[in-house]
């Protein structure tokens, strides 16, 4: 087919490299307080004129600034896919179910996760709450939540 | 009702050119371009000294792996006259046209070269790699996402919401590749099967090999001109009639995702300045945006030339075939053609440029056409730029 074609043994070429590797990035006026909330084993959202947006946002989507709340949940799959492969093309040894996953008392959005079910069973509207990591192993970063799994 | 602006002259589209798309060109992205402007200039008679200003496009420089990519191209007819890059990632391809457009119908320039290349071949070792940094790098990116991952998301949500299947989705890859076997650029052509597409390599669930387009390389370029100067160019300019674009909230995951409110809003802005009321009649062929299969549909339900959730059942009818009511990329679209991300989208720019003139050969479509659309969609899925056209 024709992707098989035009590989990069067929052509004379010149390779080259950026000499930035890496970037490290802030969190962010709220950013960081979600951070903090992460560690706490707490989840916030941002309650903006039409309604809570999870995850937080430095302001709203009409430019004024809301309110950090927290958010409880339950929380609800939107929408999911199910990875077979890596970034490379490389099969992976289970398929891993990843989801859009928004709690209840928010109004929009909501958190991309991995949700620890099987593959089989996964649906739209499913209930799942988030497997924290221990509270000595918490950086502050979305993966102190290990994965969602079903409620 | 068309809108009141103040446009100082009507400009219409009066040449275009397209490379080859292929992965792994030997021609550089500098050459890609020039081999476009070049056809376009051509198809026009002009030459490069009767340009006034260039506007080039291409998508993240992170895929040619130069910075600057936009002055970098721009050598092909750009030094010594005004030249701009305009850059909104997969929706380039079409604001490139619409920029040439706001250069023109200003008064400031008679005759403008809009050109957008991509060679997304040079990123090593998968092309994918670039769309890592497109990702929340606080709530994101941890996850290690890859770009098919949202758009499998979209699709089981658009699945869901219209309660339609793989099957009928697989008809858009199966008609774009089937259509492009006409066009001479084509890189993904191909006589296919929905079971082709269902026993493709399963990627992200739900979508497989043959539900993606290709990583490509390519250039387009059109010619666009103020009234006067289009008329002494030709007999039969391709008027520009509306453009739209619109950016929606970089968290795509805030938004209902069944629906792409981005190009609907664009849509609207075009189809205003057009004064197209019922765009589902009045719209004789169109180009929305196929990078995945389901996205044609998404699309053509965010331009409204079909009713929400209404697309997949037309599909099945050859509704968009281009024998159909209502012709959709008659090209062979990303799917078919190729997919150089900002060359896409003008590669359908152009398509319609044909299709107006008559002179899309092989690929015309059976109705008489007077209106036609081209509409992209790109950086973090969220802006949509729409172009309307007619003759």
């Amino acid at each position: 087919m024709a992707w098989k074609r035009w590989r990069i043994e067929d052509v004379i070429h010149y390779p080259g490299s950026q000499e930035v590797e890496e970037y490290v990035y802030t969190p962010g006026l709220h950013g960081l307080e979600a951070a903090k909330a992460f560690k706490e084993g707490r989840i916030l959202g941002m309650k903006c004129g039409d309604g809570v947006y999870v995850p937080p946002k430095t302001y709203c989507p009409d430019g004024r600034e809301g309110e950090l709340v927290e958010v409880k949940g339950p929380w609800r799959v939107v929408t999911y896919t199910i990875v077979y492969e890596d970034f490379y093309g490389n099969k992976l040894e289970e398929p891993q179910v990843l989801a859009l996953i928004k709690p209840d008392d928010a109004d929009h959005g909501g958190l991309i996760h991995i949700v620890k079910v099987d593959p089989e069973r996964i649906h739209l509207g499913m209930e799942v709450k988030p497997h924290w990591k221990p509270p000595e192993k918490r950086e502050g970063k979305i993966t102190d939540i290990e994965y969602f799994e079903p409620a | 009702m068309k809108t009141n602006i103040f446009v100082k002259d009507r400009v219409a589209v009066v040449g275009a050119g397209l490379t080859l798309f292929r992965r792994r060109h030997l021609e550089t992205p500098r050459e890609l371009a020039w081999e476009a402007a070049r056809q376009a200039l051509e198809s026009a008679g002009l030459t490069f000294d009767d340009i006034d200003c260039v506007v080039t496009g291409t998508a993240p420089d992170a895929f040619d792996g130069v910075h600057f990519n936009g002055e970098y191209i721009a050598d092909s007819g750009g030094f010594g006259k005004p030249t701009v890059r305009v850059y909104v990632g997969g929706g380039t391809g079409v604001f490139v046209p619409v920029a040439a457009w706001w250069h023109a119908a200003s008064g400031l320039c008679n005759t403008v070269l809009a050109v957008a290349e991509e060679k997304m071949s040079p990123a090593h070792p998968h092309p994918q790699g670039v769309f890592a940094y497109i990702w929340d790098p606080i709530l994101e990116r941890p996850l290690g996402p890859n770009l098919i991952w949202i758009f499998a998301m979209e699709m089981r949500r658009y699945m869901y919401k219209c309660n339609t299947t793989k099957e009928t989705i697989a008809l858009v890859s199966v008609k774009n590749k089937r259509n492009a076997l006409d066009h001479p650029a084509a890189q993904a052509a191909a006589n296919i099967t929905v079971e082709d597409v269902l026993n493709s390599e399963l990627l992200v669930w739900p979508v497989n090999r043959l539900d993606i387009s290709p990583v490509s390389d390519g250039a387009a370029a059109v010619i666009l001109a103020r009234e006067n100067e289009a008329r002494r160019i030709t007999d039969s300019p391709v008027w520009v009639e509306g453009i739209g674009f619109t950016l929606d909230n970089t968290h795509w995951y805030n938004r209902e995702l069944a629906f792409p409110r981005y190009v609907n809003y664009a849509a609207r802005m075009a189809y205003k300045m057009a004064g197209i009321e019922r765009p589902w009649r009045e719209i004789d062929v169109a180009e929305p945006y196929d990078p995945f299969d389901y996205k044609e549909l998404h699309h053509i339900e965010g331009l409204m030339l079909a009713r929400p959730c209404e697309a997949p059942k037309l599909l099945e009818e050859g509704w968009f075939d281009r024998s159909g009511e209502l012709p959709t990329s008659p090209s062979g679209g990303l799917l078919g053609v190729g997919n150089p991300i900002a060359a896409a989208g003008l590669m359908k720019v152009a398509e319609i440029f044909w299709q107006l003139r008559y002179e899309a050969g092989p690929r015309q479509v059976k109705k008489p056409v007077h209106y036609g659309l081209a509409q992209a969609w790109g950086d973090l899925m969220q802006v949509g730029t729409v172009i309307v056209l007619s003759n």
